[in-house]
């Protein structure tokens, strides 16, 4: 079921065997596995069941560090959380991202992917992806072109699948009012943690409508859902009994905020007859959309101190029909919208979508022509193509959320996003590109002119907004927040959900393990509740 | 001061008549003894002469691990063994092949360097520096 605290009729006190508080990805997945398993939730989420501008200003804040990222529209407050806008790009973990690293400080989950993998399975259809196959050679039968020629010990094609993306507001909105084991409140902002007098368990937590109706979850367990910043935000903000935070006594909360660095850059020219068909475009396969990319052999990335890193073709083409210049916040809004009203829905967020098309019309009409007369004339040759990848960032404990004094509508302090982005990790990604360029010239294939100089302009990097590490996982508490059963290290039913129990980031989108971790997580809860 | 005695200068001229007859001898049969001096500069024909690879070359030359000393940077590059086998082969294409062979090699082993932002073999490179300096010696 699904109810609304601003219409008062709240009990003054919700009982559940679990409070989850968050209704993205993580929250509704937890949820409804939970229910699968026969234990009762509370589901809260702080938003209302689509865009709201007043719940959505709760999440501003201010960038204090690198400043190519967004801390208050980049995530989503309300049912459905950031899945309402996610782009849909999804790939695992790699194993080498689990692995601690002698030559990376910091680096290492207490769990591998082979625990896992079970989980990733599982999560595939809560995405609406393909069978859980990440391996070219699982593929490339049905595929329409061959993989690049490249010595596979050091540069091998890589796959990630494309969820269409799937809304979970849209997609799970039946399946929880339906639930009989499923409580949904909406409008529930969480205001503190209140932990029993004198022990280290949650007694419940107490939440609040932005008009001030109150009340209160006592559950056994709670999980704190809510994304990579808020999670964070939200145990830094419970200082009533425990001064620092909660979970924080080792001052590690908010601590190693990772994103992936989005950039577009070095160019690959391939010589004549190069067979590149499967790369620069989505292919759909039986049962699956795939994005095709390249990626350095980890043996490789632990020889030469790299971080991991998945680079994908972007065809650049002599004439500007063919290129994709057009594509900004204008574009977006129009895809949106026609996407949206094609599904027979009026779009979320309708009016900023429009004005974001009426004041880049120029750019939309652009790439409305270009799009037409791509389907008359396709282009027959890419002239070059250039590198695009969320990349991967080195544990760095400076960078990170912080408090600061300006407080939001329910007196929680705002947060301070202090992203860093150093010129070691793009030098990293420089190295990546020279391995790639030599492996394609071993090939024959071509050439590659880098696009990162040796002094790294840093402003190249943009937030993938991919919010993670902020309650980072870790067996030892003096280095993490959680425990490898994502429970926060010092308190004995607490648990976090999401990107912010990420030890380190990789290169793949997070939103499939934050799928299977939640998946995991409820197995784990079914048990232990 | 010694005294130049006659026997002293005779025995000087007859040195210098001496080495002069084995050098000149040596150099009348050195005539008939088959040896391998690969053409370096013949292998040079395979850089284009066209503006782009005169920049490679150029700027290749400011890199610290290719040699701006034209017998220097030859010998270096006649020791990769598929450019001694370029250097002898006389079918132009096979010779390109060649070349392109220890190119790929080059990369395979990451023998590469950067280049105006270019990921080059070492003897690519190399080959396109000494096409700028056999020029400015021309």
């Amino acid at each position: 079921m699904i109810s609304d605290l601003r219409s008062g009729s709240a009990p003054a006190e919700l009982t559940g065997d679990v409070c989850v508080v968050g209704t993205g990805p993580a929250g509704i997945t937890l949820a409804l596995e939970l229910s699968k398993k026969g234990r009762s939730v509370v589901l809260l989420e702080g938003g209302g069941a689509s865009y709201e501008a007043d719940s959505q200003s709760l999440y501003r804040g201010s960038v204090i560090g690198h400043d190519n990222i967004d801390v208050a529209n980049s995530r989503l407050r309300q049912f459905g959380g950031t899945s309402g806008h996610w782009t849909g790009m999804c790939a695992p973990l790699d194993p080498l991202d689990f692995e601690p690293r002698t030559d990376v400080a910091h680096h290492g989950w207490p769990i591998t992917r082979e625990d896992l993998n079970p989980f990733y399975a599982r999560a595939q259809s809560y995405l609406d992806l393909g069978p859980f196959k990440y391996d070219f050679a699982d593929w490339q039968a049905m595929l329409p072109g061959k993989a690049l020629p490249l010595d596979p010990a050091k540069v091998f094609t890589d796959i990630y699948q494309q969820s269409p993306p799937t809304r979970f507001a849209e997609k799970f909105d039946e399946a929880i009012k339906t639930d009989p084991r499923i409580d949904c409140w909406l409008h529930a902002n969480l205001t503190d943690i209140v932990l029993k007098d004198g022990s280290d368990a949650v007694q419940r937590v107490v939440v609040s409508t932005l008009d001030g109706r109150r009340t209160s979850v006592k559950a056994k367990t709670f999980v704190v859902a809510c994304g990579g910043i808020e999670n964070a935000r939200i145990l830094l903000n419970c200082r009533n009994q425990r001064p620092a935070g909660i979970g924080n006594q080792n001052d590690l909360v908010g601590r190693y905020y990772t994103d992936h660095m989005t950039i577009e850059t070095s160019t690959i020219l391939f010589n004549e007859g190069v067979d590149t068909a499967i790369y620069p475009e989505e292919i759909d396969v039986e049962g699956a959309r795939l994005a095709i990319g390249l990626k350095v052999n980890p043996d490789l990335v632990k020889q030469l101190h790299l971080n991991n890193n998945s680079a994908f073709l972007v065809a650049q083409y002599d004439k500007d029909v063919y290129n994709d210049d057009f594509r900004n916040y204008g574009w977006i809004g129009f895809t949106t919208m026609v996407k949206t009203f094609s599904r027979g829905h009026l779009p979320d967020r309708f009016a900023e979508h429009y004005c974001d098309v009426i004041d880049d019309f120029g750019a939309v009409a652009t790439g409305v022509y270009r799009h037409a007369v791509r389907k008359v004339a396709p282009p027959s040759r890419a002239a070059a193509f250039k590198l695009r990848q969320d990349a991967e960032q080195s544990p760095n404990p400076d960078s990170r959320v912080t408090l600061i004094a300006d407080k939001d509508p329910l007196g929680f302090n705002r947060v301070a996003l202090d992203w860093r982005v150093t010129s070691e990790d793009l030098l990293k990604l420089r190295r990546t590109h020279e391995v790639i360029g030599a492996a394609i010239g071993a090939a024959g294939l071509g050439r590659m002119q880098l696009g990162i100089s040796e002094t790294p302009d840093l402003e190249m990097a943009f937030s993938a907004y991919h919010h993670m590490g902020t309650t980072r996982m870790h067996a030892d508490p003096k280095q993490g927040v959680v425990d490898a059963d994502c429970r926060v290290h010092s308190v004995s039913n607490l648990y976090m959900a999401g990107s912010s129990t990420f030890t380190t980031g990789g290169c793949a989108n997070p939103t499939l393990t934050v799928t299977t971790l939640a998946i995991r997580l409820a197995d784990h809860l079914a048990v232990a509740v | 001061m010694g005294t130049l005695t006659r026997r002293a200068l005779l025995g000087s001229v007859g040195a210098v008549a001496l080495g002069g007859l084995a050098y000149g001898g040596s150099r009348i049969g050195c005539t008939f003894v088959p040896r391998n001096h690969p053409d370096f500069f013949s292998l040079l024909d395979v850089v284009p002469d066209d503006a782009v690879a005169r920049r490679i070359g150029r700027n290749a030359l400011t890199l610290a691990s290719i040699s701006d000393n034209l017998p220097a940077l030859s010998a270096s590059l006649t020791e990769q063994p598929l450019i001694r086998q370029a250097i002898e082969e006389s079918c132009p294409t096979a010779r390109m092949n060649l070349v392109q062979d220890q190119c790929a090699l080059d990369f395979a082993e990451m023998k590469t360097v950067v280049v105006d932002g270019w990921v080059l073999s070492e003897t690519e490179a190399s080959l396109c520096a000494a096409r700028v300096l056999g020029s400015a010696s021309a």
